[in-house]
């Protein structure tokens, strides 16, 4: 009993913090509209530069109030710099834009803060009291409930202003419809700004304070964004008090199911604890509450505003795509071998990128889950050959149907969670297959990496060791990278196709309006699980591939922050575009544009920090100049061209002119 | 007399097509004007256009004898414009009552005359936009503009939704509106008895060429030129009409 | 008495403690057009989201003699109940035909196999005819958002038609349409009425409601407060004070 109370007071800080972050994601939804996946890092950067004016690392050492007072005032200045960079110039894109965009923030915060720190966490000294009081027999630091405290109030004074100031209405007002406010004559510029720097203001508080009660760590901290977004998901997003309570109960949760796991009756394997316990809870804590929560229609009065970038036609695909599918053969056999590997790499992202296409683009939900889907599909191709002897074809089929399966299950369960909300269920689930599977030594690979037997068909070996050297006498063999090849043409030509067909419009037309597609007969709940299914078969068929390619499966290739870094390139280049997943394949981790970037470009330490680095800054360059997508603006403006030239000769649109009406 | 609003050589469309060309319009002070059109005829372009949430490809807007063709559509609403957009404009998450209160700083809204022109809202004070019937957000809308106290007041589909006892109510509202505050009202309806029913004066607008004005009270007896802008009819027919129409007047007034 | 196609009884609503709708029977029988008129907020889009099943609601909607209380809302519409918004919907990201099509194709498990293998369906008739129905053909490639609003209201219409519904609602077609093309409107919908097709029509332009409708139901919070000819309708003293007002006096053109 006084364990059970000894955790839940532990679990009462990393709580505080989660339940900042979760009112961090509510104060960005409020203030425009969005999800702030970097609420995070936000933090994190708060806790850096406070960690700086103390201990001196730039400049002489601070005393603790103008310390304090500083870090608040770079945090507000932060705010500003982000609001002009990330946030203004994508207020009319689509939610999705400024999500991405949010993510962009987040890979830059945590590379520059890695780049200049280090990966260690570090500690600050302390702010609050260090004394610990005696509760009920257990000795505690009191900075625990100071902390708590602190957060709780916060919590309490944000719902205060915006339910009863002027100020809340119009933010309330602003964020739900640009146009509408600038119309009763707000201004949703200076809104927004405000509300960041309200975010960012209460974020640097309590940065301050957990940097120097349970330390700062630029690799950890920004990812309690996923326990934080559950807890603003059961908030719906804007009750401050419930996301703030929320949070704290799954940050005192996850102590104590700490402590269960130190427990005789915790379920064990080969004497450990099972892994990921707490992230597959966790998950079937938001599948419940949406239960309980969500209708599986939108209801009267739900704004449905335009949350994604508009589905350009498809045209001339084969011209296009033939002398990309023409180049790549030939790169695979005349490249050296850590080419040859990279542009099998880039198909095979291409494949995990096109399921992207199919349930965020076509669909327009928000799914993060595909890529631990992949990982799911490659793993099990390596435990079936190595446990149970079943190999090419059989295997792979195995493997591909089982992610399909599973990405069906999570899909149905998040019926009633839509558009980018659906992103936290999906990351939910991501997470949880990761720790649960991916984590497990005897299931997933654990630390080490997982053998993959080659594939091999009547005694041919179609593997990357196949006895067919490249040019150059060395592996990977091109016989691979041909059938790989050629499985990405298929698949490319099955999305594009979904497109124009009948299916793909029922895809978006569910996109557009959920109610206006079931009143004209679309079953919506079977158009979004077919989504889900072919999104999963494509993102198993990935990860068979992937399998194959490195014959070997470790779980650190499948992680959070590369599927959020994969959605938001995908995004970046044209969601709704066969064509940009092709794009965002070829600069996924390991393929051909972080190759060149690693080989010539980068200095050799630290490069995946680098890399995060540019694609970080790559993306709200991206997003600044085409808010809907590279490929996707490029191919609007084309269109309005047409259509220019189309109205200045007669108009398709041409006004209705109705002959012999009544007068 | 001031006007209210004038517009000189007016040009508005959309990315690069021009829907309305060479708009010229003015409302006085206390003056309900109509702009009357066939279905796509830039209506609603046009008041986006003086409201400023579409940019304009030409031309000027004064407003109370001060140019705002390069001013910002926030401050254009803080000067006095107050537009019902086809839409109608409202949030869907605010309340009745929130809807009544939300103004920018200093910014006052007289909810009670809002609920006095329209009873049924004070019913429904706290019930959300989102949930409301079409008439009741469309009464919402014009109470809300109402109770802005505005200088200019656009109004896009006044009848759209609204039952025709209200209908029947709201129009001498409007009127009276406009004769007590000075407010100028420019009101688009697709029911063109009855806009023409309470407004002082009409303009045609063909389509996208810039238009006539006319006396209310006389398209309502010459529903010729009506007719003739309605049917898409080319230019050549509506200005002829036109002449026409207009040397009826000045011989009757020369008589 | 002929069997009505729709029949709908003793259909309540409740949104939390609010009565929108209370016990209304509304029947519509073939060929038939049912006009639904009553102040603003009603109860009569509520009425329709109950018939298509966007609401939860207590009483029996029975279609051909079906009883359509167990369907969900697409389950309906398949059924044979189209219905159109007040506020028009269209899917932005298809053109016009494509935003038809949507409706006209019903796919089942097979066809939808099939096209996942790559097979090409046929073009439903439905579209073209459904917009030579309503004159919009020179639409067919157009986007929604580039549309006027009166032209939006008529692709709603078509797409509705296109999946040849028992009986068609209307919620409002006629809002934003001028005196003549509501009357020309008027005239389309007679058509497709004397072709066999029921609707249900919601409008507040009530010269085209009396010249299109058989049968007029006037609602007033919730309740029926009148039913029958539109000649009788318009001269009950209970649906001038609720709803008509003088206008009663100039409705031209009514149907008898
Ligand atoms: N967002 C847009 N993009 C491109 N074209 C547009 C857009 N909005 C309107 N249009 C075109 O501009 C023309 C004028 O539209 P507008 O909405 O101003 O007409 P209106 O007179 O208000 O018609 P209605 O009576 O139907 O409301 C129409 O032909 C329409 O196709
Ligand atoms: N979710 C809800 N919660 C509370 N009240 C609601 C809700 N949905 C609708 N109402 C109310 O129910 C009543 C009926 O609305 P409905 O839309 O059916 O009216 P209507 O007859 O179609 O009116 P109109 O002619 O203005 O379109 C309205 O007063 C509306 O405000
Ligand atoms: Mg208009
Ligand atoms: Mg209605």
């Amino acid at each position: 009993m006084q364990n059970i109370l000894l955790f839940s007071i532990l679990g009462l800080a990393s709580g505080a913090i989660i339940a900042t972050i979760a009112i961090g994601v509510v104060l960005s939804w409020r203030g425009s509209g969005t999800i702030n996946i970097a609420a995070g890092a936000v933090v994190m950067v708060a806790g850096y530069i406070f960690w700086c004016l103390r201990t001196g690392y730039f400049a002489p050492a601070l005393m603790m109030v103008p310390a304090v007072l500083l870090t608040l005032v770079l945090m507000a200045l932060l705010a500003v710099v982000v609001e002009v960079v990330a946030v203004k110039p994508l207020r009319t894109a689509s939610p999705l834009a400024r999500l991405v965009a949010s993510i962009g923030v987040l890979l830059l915060f945590q590379a520059a803060v890695q780049l200049v720190f280090g990966t260690a966490p570090v500690d600050s000294p302390a702010v609050l009291s260090a004394e610990v009081v005696e509760v009920v027999g257990v000795t505690v630091p009191i900075a625990h409930f100071i902390l708590a405290g602190v957060v709780v109030v916060l919590a309490l004074a944000l719902s205060m202003l915006y339910r009863f100031t002027r100020f809340g209405l119009a933010t309330r007002a602003a964020s739900e419809n640009e146009r509408s406010a600038i119309l009763a004559g707000l201004s949703p510029d200076s809104l927004s700004l405000a509300n960041s720097v309200i975010a960012y203001v209460v974020a640097g508080l309590v940065g301050v304070l957990a940097a120097s009660v349970v330390g700062v760590s630029a690799s950890t901290l920004p990812l309690l964004i996923v326990p934080a977004l559950a807890a603003a998901l059961l908030a719906n997003f804007t009750s401050f008090g419930i996301a703030c309570a929320a949070g704290l109960a799954i940050g005192i949760g996850e102590s104590l199911l700490f402590y269960a796991s130190t427990q005789s009756w915790f379920p064990t394997q080969d004497g450990f604890a099972l892994p990921g316990m707490q992230q597959v809870a966790e998950f079937f804590l938001i599948v419940i509450a949406l239960w309980w929560r969500g209708s599986s229609l939108p209801q009267r009065g739900e704004t449905a505003g335009r949350s994604l970038p508009p589905v350009p036609r498809q045209e001339r695909l084969v011209r296009r795509a033939a002398p990309v599918v023409l180049a790549c053969a030939v790169a695979l056999v005349v490249l050296p071998s850590d080419f040859r590997q990279a542009v099998t790499t880039g198909l095979v992202a291409t494949v995990l990128c096109l399921s992207f296409v199919v349930i965020m683009g076509y669909v327009g939900q928000l799914s993060v889950v595909q890529l631990a889907l992949a990982g799911l599909g490659a793993f099990t191709v390596s435990r079936l050959g190595t446990e149970f002897g079943i190999g090419f074809p059989l295997g792979p089929i195995i493997a591909i149907a089982l992610a399909t399966v599973l990405g069906v299950a999570i899909g149905a369960a998040a019926l009633r969670v839509r558009g980018i909300t659906l992103v936290v269920v999906t990351l939910a689930a991501a997470i949880a297959i990761e720790q649960f599977v991916f984590a497990n030594a005897r299931w997933g690979g654990g630390q080490t990496g997982a053998p993959v037997e080659s594939p091999t068909l009547f005694g041919v070996n179609l593997g990357a060791d196949a006895s067919f050297p490249g040019l150059n006498g060395t592996l990977p063999s091109p016989l691979f990278g041909l059938l790989a090849l050629v499985g990405t043409v298929v698949l490319y030509a099955f999305v594009a196709n979904l497109r124009r067909g009948d299916l793909g419009r029922r895809m978006l037309a569910v996109r557009s309006n959920e109610r206006a597609a079931a009143a004209v007969g679309v079953n919506v709940r079977a158009v979004k699980i077919v989504a889900f299914g072919i999104a999963s078969a494509l993102a198993g068929t990935a990860g068979v591939m992937y399998a194959y390619n490195y014959s070997t499966v470790s779980a650190g290739s499948y992680g959070i922050a590369i599927a959020l870094t994969l959605v938001a390139s995908v995004y970046v280049l044209g969601v709704t575009l066969v064509q940009g997943a092709v794009l965002a394949g070829f600069g996924a981790i390991g393929a051909v544009v972080p190759l060149i970037l690693q080989k010539w470009v980068l200095p050799q330490d630290q490069i995946s920090i680098w890399v995060q680095l540019i694609i970080g800054v790559g993306l709200l360059v991206q997003l600044k100049l085409f808010p809907d997508g590279l490929l996707v603006g490029m191919e609007l403006k084309k269109e309005r061209r047409a259509e220019h030239k189309a109205q200045s000769e007669p108009s398709v649109v041409s006004p209705r002119v109705e002959e012999g009406v009544p007068a | 007399m001031t006007q209210a609003l004038e517009l000189r050589g007016l040009s508005a469309g959309y990315h690069g097509s021009t829907v309305v060309r060479d708009l010229d319009l003015r409302v006085g002070r206390g003056e309900v004007v109509t702009l009357l059109g066939p279905n796509g005829a830039g209506k609603t372009t046009t008041l986006c256009a003086i409201s400023g949430v579409i940019k304009t490809h030409g031309g000027s807007v004064t407003l109370g004898g001060e140019d705002i063709s390069s001013v910002s559509p926030t401050r254009r609403a803080r000067r006095g414009i107050a537009h019902v957009p086809e839409d109608r404009g409202l949030f869907f998450g605010l309340t009745v009552a929130e809807h009544l209160k939300l103004g920018r700083r200093g910014e006052h809204l007289d909810a009670e005359l809002a609920y006095k022109y329209f009873p049924a809202l004070a019913a429904i004070t706290n019930r959300r936009a989102g949930v409301m019937s079409g008439g009741e957000q469309q009464m919402l809308a014009l109470g809300r503009a109402l109770a802005r106290q505005p200088g200019l007041l656009l109004l896009d589909e006044l009848s759209l939704g609204l039952a025709p006892v209200i209908v029947e109510r709201l129009l001498p509202v409007i009127r009276q509106f406009a004769d007590e505050t000075g407010c100028g009202v420019l009101l688009v309806e697709q029911h063109v008895q009855l806009a023409l029913g309470i407004a002082d004066r009409a303009y045609l607008m063909g389509h996208g060429e810039g238009s006539t004005s006319y006396d209310a009270s006389e398209l309502l007896n010459d529903t010729r030129l009506i007719e003739a802008s309605y049917l898409g009819g080319d230019d050549l027919d509506l200005e002829s009409l036109a002449t026409d129409h207009n040397q009826k007047i000045y011989e009757r007034e020369t008589q | 008495m002929i069997q009505p196609v729709l029949d709908a009884r003793g259909i309540s609503v409740h949104y939390g403690g609010v009565t929108a709708l209370d016990e209304v029977d509304i029947a519509v029988g073939p060929g038939q057009v049912v006009g639904l008129i009553g102040p603003n907020g009603a109860g009569k889009t509520t009425f329709i989201d109950a018939l298509t099943g966007f609401v939860r609601h207590e009483g029996t909607v029975r279609l051909d003699g079906v009883d359509l209380k167990r369907k969900r809302p697409h389950a309906r519409v398949q059924a044979g109940l189209g219905r159109t918004w007040q506020a028009v919907d269209l899917f932005d990201d298809l053109s016009v035909a494509e935003n038809i099509a949507v409706a006209a194709h019903r796919p089942t498990l097979v066809s939808t196999l099939r096209e996942l293998l790559g097979a090409t369906l046929p073009q439903s008739a439905a579209v073209a005819s459904s917009l030579e129905a309503l004159d919009i053909a020179h639409l067919a490639e157009a986007r929604p958002r580039e549309l006027a609003e009166g032209q939006r209201k008529l692709v709603g219409i078509a797409r509705s038609l296109a999946a040849a519904p028992k009986v068609l609602c209307l919620d409002e077609p006629a809002a934003g349409l001028d005196t003549d093309e509501s009357a020309v409107l008027g005239q389309q919908l007679r058509r497709l009425a004397d072709d066999g097709q029921s609707m249900l029509l919601i409008d507040h332009d009530i010269s085209f409601v009396f010249g299109t409708c058989d049968h007029v139901v006037v609602l007033e919070f919730g309740k029926v407060i009148a039913a029958g000819l539109p000649g009788d309708v318009k001269n009950d003293p209970r649906v001038i004070a609720a709803y008509l007002g003088t206008a009663a006096a100039s409705i031209s053109g009514e149907r008898s």
